[in-house]
């Protein structure tokens, strides 16, 4: 476990200095962003997490081999030329991301985006339990919302969404945080799907019902059992402890995969990092994959 | 799948769907877990008084009240207690395991049998339990006659009946010719200096009133402030186990006793002649004063939160320090053997809070745990 807190050291300090994980080209963040005014009071946020998420995998099995190496922080800036995302998985996500924002545009939204000064949420902090860390980094995230003189953020993943909320609380902010999905609507989609539901979306966010109310209406056929998909029975894809021990991680993915497989071989998620997580055990889509926008 | 797949998904197929039936079938169970919450929040506002309250109260129905720090100093008093006599029996106690009373008992050369069904196969497995009341969940009915053929030498048969039925012939004698018998508690009442257990198979009924002495041994955090709080704590805790109503509700205040002739009350009776109450600390009182961490101590060890908790059903005992498991697990193993790196395998994936009758934060508790770890 003493590599863990090796990682986390080295993901604490790469945030301080460059309010990313670990190190990162942002232009994989801010690439999918076109026509989008900088700045505005309200503002799509992406955290980085779908970009970053691609990336997660790769770092959860590479840093506790390479943090036995002595003097490895030198060298981290070779990371970012080595550990990258293939191309298609770069435009999937981008692809997920333009969709948002264009549902957001005819759902009337004006918004505008921060480009490179996008920060990363400091949502793996809160989460492995740094919070003093994870305290100061999101006060270098507000501190830019209000450069910028941000009124309202809207968030694209639940992890984001979660750390933005803790991080207004913790900053006593007025700053208004909303997931898209409290947002949208009306979407028309096909085809039959069970649901895989975010952790944080479903449990602590309580977007469990508007989620469900999103997809049902689409006209997709939803597979649901109360033993596999319900409030409280409905399993984590294993993600969070990725870092802390990848190999339970995955069984979790497995078993979690294995449940739903039995309802539908094909699963809807709403975050990035789910998809990652179950990609390798199931047919996975991100609901943004499945809505047409037209 | 391996074994423990299958073992844990079988277990989650039986208990789940049961609690929450149990929960729509008696609607009162919800506000009678509001109560117990309200009460243990009591004691553990001043958790030092109750105490001495508690002791006081034994004393005064003829039993002996034991404070202790420590599991050396639990152990001590156990073999005090005990003395030359040879034949020990265990009703199921977690804080017996945390105590490592019954390896230390065998170090000492008692014959020592564990009672409770799940107990005695993880005693004859040589294995920690895999759930807080469930020990031997992580074993499928193949694999406990197996192990029965392997250990005792005897085939029990295929069917859950046949091994129970074996089970229960082999023990009868071990309850009939035991000198002492040694159960936990699921709640004390201060006021009363009572016991309450609750139990389905009747070996702790068996074990605390057939031999001449019985030990109680439990968590200081098990105190309410009285006996109808305790009363209400067993049936909270049987109804989120999904063995609701509970076979049987013992009730122990003190040794037997009789008021048969001329309404003088007597002891012993039938039952036992000594009755003692042993409290364990082992750093509940210090959680106790922590307003985070106290949370962890309203637990009434259901087990509920192990059966919606993707970690668990990962790692089964693997996750937490026995005997402490899951997602109560992360937390006790902080509480009472300071063990912080568990904490770092809780997902947060936020169902154990969802469904834990005492409404603990589990997720918030774990995430002060973590930071704790990465302080330092």
């Amino acid at each position: 476990m003493n590599t863990v807190k090796h990682t986390m050291k080295l993901v604490s300090d790469e945030m301080s200095t460059s309010l990313m994980p670990f190190p990162v080209d942002k232009k994989l963040c801010y690439g999918w962003a076109q026509d989008i005014p900088r700045g505005g009071e309200t503002i799509l946020y992406t955290g980085c997490a779908y970009q970053l998420a691609l990336l997660g995998h790769s770092y959860d099995r590479l840093i506790p081999l390479i943090t036995k190496i002595k003097g490895i922080e030198k060298l981290k800036g070779l990371a970012s030329k080595v550990i990258t995302p293939s191309k298609d998985q770069v435009e999937r996500s981008w692809q997920i991301l333009r969709k948002m924002a264009t549902i957001l545009r005819k759902t009337g939204v004006e918004f505008g985006y921060l480009y490179e000064d996008e920060p990363y949420s400091g949502a793996i902090l809160l989460e492995m339990g740094l919070i003093d860390e994870f305290k100061e980094v999101s006060k270098k995230v507000f501190s830019i919302f209000e450069k910028y003189n941000v009124k309202r953020v809207i968030t694209v993943d639940p992890h984001t969404q979660y750390a933005l909320l803790r991080g207004k609380e913790m900053n006593n902010t007025a700053i208004e945080i909303r997931s898209f999905y409290e947002m949208v609507g009306g979407f028309k989609a096909s085809g039959v799907f069970t649901i895989h539901d975010s952790c944080l979306y479903s449990r602590f966010l309580g977007l469990r019902d508007a989620i469900r109310n999103i997809v049902r209406s689409s006209g997709i056929n939803l597979i649901e059992d109360p033993m596999i998909t319900g409030r409280d029975t409905s399993m984590c894809c294993g993600s969070p402890i990725a870092p802390v021990n990848y190999k339970v991680s995955d069984s979790i993915a497995k078993m979690r995969a294995e449940s739903l497989k039995k309802l539908s071989p094909n699963v809807l998620v709403f975050c990035p990092f789910c998809y990652e997580n179950l990609k390798a055990h199931v047919q996975v889509k991100d609901f943004m994959e499945v809505v047409n926008v037209e | 799948m391996s074994n423990w797949e299958i073992a844990v998904n079988r277990a989650i197929q039986n208990n789940v769907p049961r609690v929450y039936s149990v929960l729509e079938a008696h609607k009162y169970i919800e506000d009678m877990a509001r109560k117990v919450r309200e009460g243990k929040l009591k004691v553990l506002g001043n958790i030092e008084a109750y105490v001495e309250e508690t002791l006081k109260s034994v004393k005064r129905t003829g039993g002996y009240g034991y404070y202790v720090a420590t599991p050396e100093e639990a152990r001590e008093i156990v073999l005090k207690i005990i003395g030359d006599r040879k034949r020990i029996i265990l009703g199921k106690s977690m804080v017996a395991y945390e105590a490592g009373l019954r390896e230390f008992l065998l170090e000492k050369g008692k014959e020592v049998w564990e009672t409770d069904l799940g107990e005695f196969l993880i005693q004859l497995a040589e294995e920690p339990p895999s759930h807080i009341i469930g020990p031997a969940i992580h074993m499928t009915k193949e694999k406990v006659r197996e192990l029965i053929k392997e250990r005792l030498g005897e085939d029990p048969g295929e069917s859950h009946e046949e091994i129970v039925k074996f089970v229960r012939n082999f023990l009868r004698e071990k309850f009939l010719s035991a000198e002492v018998g040694i159960t936990g508690a699921n709640a004390v009442a201060a006021d009363t200096g009572t016991i309450v257990l609750v139990e389905n198979e009747g070996n702790i009924r068996m074990s605390s009133v057939v031999p001449p002495i019985h030990i109680s041994i439990t968590g200081v955090e098990k105190i309410l402030p009285n006996l109808e709080y305790a009363m209400l704590e067993s049936l909270v805790q049987s109804a989120y186990a999904g063995l609701y109503p509970p076979t049987y509700v013992n009730v122990t205040s003190g040794p037997s006793s009789t008021a048969d002739i001329e309404l003088k009350r007597v002891s012993p009776a039938h039952g036992p002649k000594e009755f003692h109450l042993i409290l364990l600390d082992n750093g509940r009182v210090k959680a106790s004063h922590d307003p985070i961490l106290q949370e962890a101590l309203l637990c009434i060890r259901c087990g509920r939160c192990h059966y919606h908790c993707p970690t668990y059903k990962a790692m089964g005992s693997g996750w937490g320090v026995p005997p402490y498991s899951g997602p109560m697990g992360a937390m006790w193993s902080y509480v009472v053997y300071g063990n912080k790196e568990q904490a770092l395998l809780c997902c947060h994936s936020g169902a154990c809070a969802n469904v834990c009758p005492m409404k603990i934060n589990i997720p918030k508790v774990i995430e002060y745990i973590k930071s704790l770890y990465f302080k330092g």
